[in-house]
C-alpha cells in the first residue's frame, strides 16, 4: 500500500463520502427525531436521481437552466414526497410496533423503485453534459472533476443544514422535539408538523444525493444501495447524532476508497481473490462497529431499567 | 379467547393445552390433512405452487419463531436458507451421502451457525439487531459468490430416498408434505410449552425475563438456532426440489419476503407463517400469470408492467399493516367470532 494510493484513495474518499454524508445526515434527522429507520432512504436517492436525470432531459432550454430547474422541481418533489409519506403511511401507524415500521418503509421502498423503474427503466442513465468531465491534478494524484463539484456541493448543503438547525424557528422546533417529545410538545412545539417537516428534509437531503451521485456515476436500478451505505455511516457515527453521520459518511467513503480498494486489488484469501470486497466494506463496518460499540462513535448510550 | 361451544368441558390440564382442542377443531385438521394428501390428485401442473409454498412456509416458521415469539427482528433469513442449501450440495455431491443425511446435516449445521449469529443478540438489539442481520445477509452473499461460483452456477443432484429417485412434482411433494406438517407441529407444540413462554417473555421484555429465570444466552441463542434451523432445512428441501441454487435465489429481497410472510400471515400465530407463505407466493405467480394479460389488453402499460410486482407487494403491505396489523390469522379469528355469535353483534 503506497502513500501514493492511500492519498489518493482518501480525496476520492472525501469527495464520495461527502455525498454519503449528505445522504446520511437525512437518515439520520428522520431518526433523531421520529425514531423510524427509514429502510426506504436508498429508493429516496434513487428517486432523486432519475427523477432530475428525466426532468433535465425533457425541458428544451439551454443545459444548465434545464439543470437547474430540474433540481428545483426535484427537491419540491421530494418535499412533497416526505409530505404524502408522513401524512398517508407513517400517521396511521404512529405507536405500531418497530417491526410494523420498519417493514412500512420497506414497502414503501418497493413502490418507489417500481414505479421509477417502471417510468424510466432499469439501464444507466446520464445526466446530459451539465458539468465538465475530465479530473483534476494535485501533484501526481488524479481526482475526476465531477468529484470536486459533488464534494463542494455537499459541504456547502451540509452547512446551509447546520446553519437552519440552528438558527431558524422551525429548526429550533425540530431539534427540540428531537431532544424531548414531550416537553417540546408541551411547550408548542407541533410534532405533527415537525415529523412532516423530518420526512421533507429526509427526502430532500436523499435526492440531492441522488442527484451529485447521478452527475458521477449516471443512475440505475442499483442505486438504493447507496442507501445502505449511508446506514452504515450513519451506524457508525451513533444513530440518533446528526454530527456523527456526517462524520461516519466521511470515513465510510474513505474506508471504502482505500482499505476496501486496497483488499479488492491485492488480498486473496483461501486461494480466492477478494475481488468487489469494496461493495462489502461498509457492510464488515457495520458488523464491527456493532460488536464493539454498539451505539456508535457519538450515539447516545441507551440505558434500560425495569 | 373466543367462544366455547356449549357441553365442551375440560377435565384435565392436558385437555386444556391441547393443539386442537375441540372436535371441531380435530375433525377440520384431518379433513385438511386429508386434503393435502389427496391435492396432487385436483392440482395437476399446478402442484409446484403446493410445493414452494411448503418449502417456504417451513422457512417461515422459523421466522416466525425468532421474530414473532422471541421478538429478534432479523433481516438475513434467506442467508441461512443459503447455508442450508449449500451445505446439502455439498454433501450429497462431495461427499457423496443420500439425501436425508444432508438434509440432517444442513438442519444441523444451520442450528450451529444460528446459534452464532445469534451471539451479538445479547449486546445489541431492536434496530441495530436488524441491521447487524442485513449486513450478515450481505456477506454472506458475498461469499456465496466468490467461493460458489456466483449466479444459478451450482446444480444439486435429485433428492433420492432409499435409492429412489425422487424426479417428479408429485414425488418430491410427498416427500415435502410430512416434513412440513411435522416442521408446523413441532413449532406449534414448542410455542405452548415452556420454550415458547420463555421466548415470549424475552420478547416483551428482556430484562424482566431474566429477573423472572429466563436465562437471555440460553433462550435468544435458541430462538436464533432454531429459525436458523428451519430456514436450513427449507434451503437444503429448496435445493433438491429446484437442483439449480445460486446467489440470486437467497438475496435480501427474499429476507424481506419472509417478514412479509410472517407479518401478513400474523407475527405471533402458529399458522401465521403458512397463511403468510401461501399468501405471497399465490400472489407472486398470480401477478406473473396477470401481467402479460394486462400487457395485450393495454400496450402503453408493457414496460412498466415489470416491476408491478413490486408496486402491488408493497402496496397491499402497506394497506395490510395500516388496516389490520394482526395479519391474516386475525382476520381469521375476526371471522370466526363473527359466524360464532351470528346473527348477533356480541
Amino acid at each position: 500500500m503506497t502513500l501514493h494510493f492511500v492519498l489518493e484513495g482518501a480525496l476520492v474518499g472525501v469527495a464520495v463520502g461527502s455525498i454519503y454524508a449528505l445522504i446520511a445526515l437525512g437518515f439520520a434527522l428522520l431518526y433523531k427525531s421520529t425514531k423510524i429507520l427509514n429502510l426506504a432512504h436508498g429508493e429516496m436517492v434513487l428517486f432523486g436521481g432519475y427523477l432530475a436525470i428525466a426532468l433535465t432531459r425533457s425541458l428544451d432550454l439551454p443545459v444548465w437552466m434545464a439543470f437547474a430547474l430540474a433540481v428545483a422541481g426535484t427537491l419540491a418533489a421530494a418535499a412533497a414526497l416526505g409530505f404524502v409519506v408522513e401524512r398517508g403511511i407513517m400517521r396511521p401507524l404512529y405507536g405500531q410496533s418497530l417491526l410494523s415500521v420498519i417493514i412500512v418503509t420497506l414497502a414503501l421502498g418497493y413502490i418507489i423503485r417500481g414505479l421509477m423503474v417502471g417510468l424510466w427503466g432499469g439501464d444507466t442513465r446520464q445526466f446530459p453534459p451539465v458539468v465538465p468531465t475530465g479530473v483534476v491534478r494535485f501533484g501526481d494524484l488524479i481526482v475526476p472533476r465531477v468529484g470536486i463539484y459533488s464534494a463542494a456541493v455537499a459541504l456547502a448543503l451540509l452547512v446551509g443544514f447546520s446553519l437552519f438547525f440552528r438558527y431558524s424557528l422551525v429548526g429550533i422546533a425540530m431539534r427540540a422535539a428531537a431532544n424531548e417529545q414531550l416537553t417540546a410538545s408541551t411547550l408548542g412545539v407541533s410534532l405533527k408538523r415537525v415529523f412532516a417537516y423530518a420526512w421533507a428534509f429526509a427526502a430532500i437531503a436523499a435526492s440531492f444525493g441522488g442527484i451529485l451521485l447521478g452527475l458521477w456515476l449516471g443512475v440505475n436500478f442499483a442505486l438504493d444501495y447507496v442507501g445502505l451505505k449511508a446506514l452504515a455511516a450513519v451506524i457508525l457515527g451513533g444513530l440518533d447524532s446528526i454530527p456523527g453521520a456526517i462524520l461516519g459518511g466521511f470515513l465510510i467513503g474513505m474506508l471504502e476508497n482505500i482499505l476496501g480498494a486496497y483488499i479488492d486489488a491485492n488480498v486473496t484469501a483461501f486461494g480466492v481473490s477478494l475481488h468487489g470486497f469494496k461493495e462489502i466494506t461498509p457492510f464488515v463496518v457495520i458488523l464491527l462497529v456493532l460488536l464493539i460499540k454498539p451505539y456508535g462513535l457519538f450515539g447516545t448510550e441507551h440505558i434500560e431499567r425495569l | 379467547m373466543s367462544v366455547r361451544p356449549a357441553g365442551d368441558f375440560k377435565t384435565s390440564y392436558a385437555q386444556d393445552m391441547a393443539l386442537l382442542d375441540t372436535a371441531l377443531y380435530r375433525i377440520g385438521f384431518a379433513l385438511l390433512l386429508g386434503a393435502l394428501l389427496a391435492a396432487p390428485l385436483v392440482l395437476g401442473r399446478y402442484l409446484f405452487l403446493l410445493n414452494t409454498i411448503g418449502i417456504f412456509a417451513l422457512g417461515a416458521v422459523g421466522l416466525s419463531l425468532l421474530t414473532g415469539f422471541a421478538g429478534q427482528i432479523s433481516l438475513g433469513h434467506s442467508a441461512f436458507m443459503a447455508i442450508g442449501a449449500y451445505a446439502s450440495w455439498y454433501v450429497t455431491t462431495r461427499l457423496g451421502l443420500p439425501f436425508l443425511a444432508a438434509l440432517a446435516f444442513a438442519g444441523a449445521a444451520t442450528f450451529a451457525i444460528g446459534a452464532l449469529v445469534g451471539l451479538p443478540s445479547l449486546r445489541i438489539k431492536g434496530l441495530y439487531l436488524a441491521i447487524a442481520t442485513m449486513a450478515f445477509q450481505f456477506i454472506t452473499e458475498y461469499v456465496i459468490i466468490h467461493t460458489a461460483g456466483g449466479m444459478g452456477g451450482t446444480v444439486v443432484p435429485a433428492a433420492s430416498l432409499f435409492g429412489f429417485q425422487i424426479r417428479t412434482e408429485t414425488q418430491f411433494y410427498y416427500l415435502l408434505l410430512p416434513i412440513w406438517v411435522a416442521g408446523g407441529v413441532f413449532a406449534a407444540n414448542l410455542v405452548r410449552g415452556r420454550v415458547g413462554l420463555a421466548l415470549m417473555a424475552v420478547r416483551d421484555r428482556d430484562y424482566a425475563a431474566q429477573v423472572l429465570g429466563v436465562n437471555l444466552l440460553q433462550y435468544k441463542t435458541l430462538a436464533f438456532a432454531l429459525g436458523a434451523s428451519y430456514a436450513g432445512v427449507a434451503g437444503s428441501l429448496f435445493a433438491h426440489y429446484n437442483r439449480v441454487i445460486g446467489a440470486e435465489h437467497f438475496t435480501i429481497l427474499q429476507s424481506i419476503d419472509f417478514i412479509a410472510m410472517i407479518v401478513i400471515g400474523g407475527l405471533a400465530s402458529v399458522w401465521g407463517p403458512h397463511l403468510g407463505a401461501g399468501f405471497v407466493i399465490l400472489l407472486n405467480q398470480g401477478l406473473r400469470y396477470v401481467t402479460p394479460s394486462l400487457v395485450t389488453l393495454l400496450p402503453t402499460f408493457a414496460r412498466a408492467a415489470t416491476p408491478l410486482r413490486e408496486i402491488v407487494f408493497g402496496a397491499l403491505l402497506i394497506g395490510l399493516l395500516i388496516w389490520e396489523p394482526g395479519g391474516l390469522a386475525m382476520l381469521f379469528r375476526k371471522l370466526k367470532r363473527y359466524l360464532d355469535l351470528w346473527p348477533f353483534p356480541h
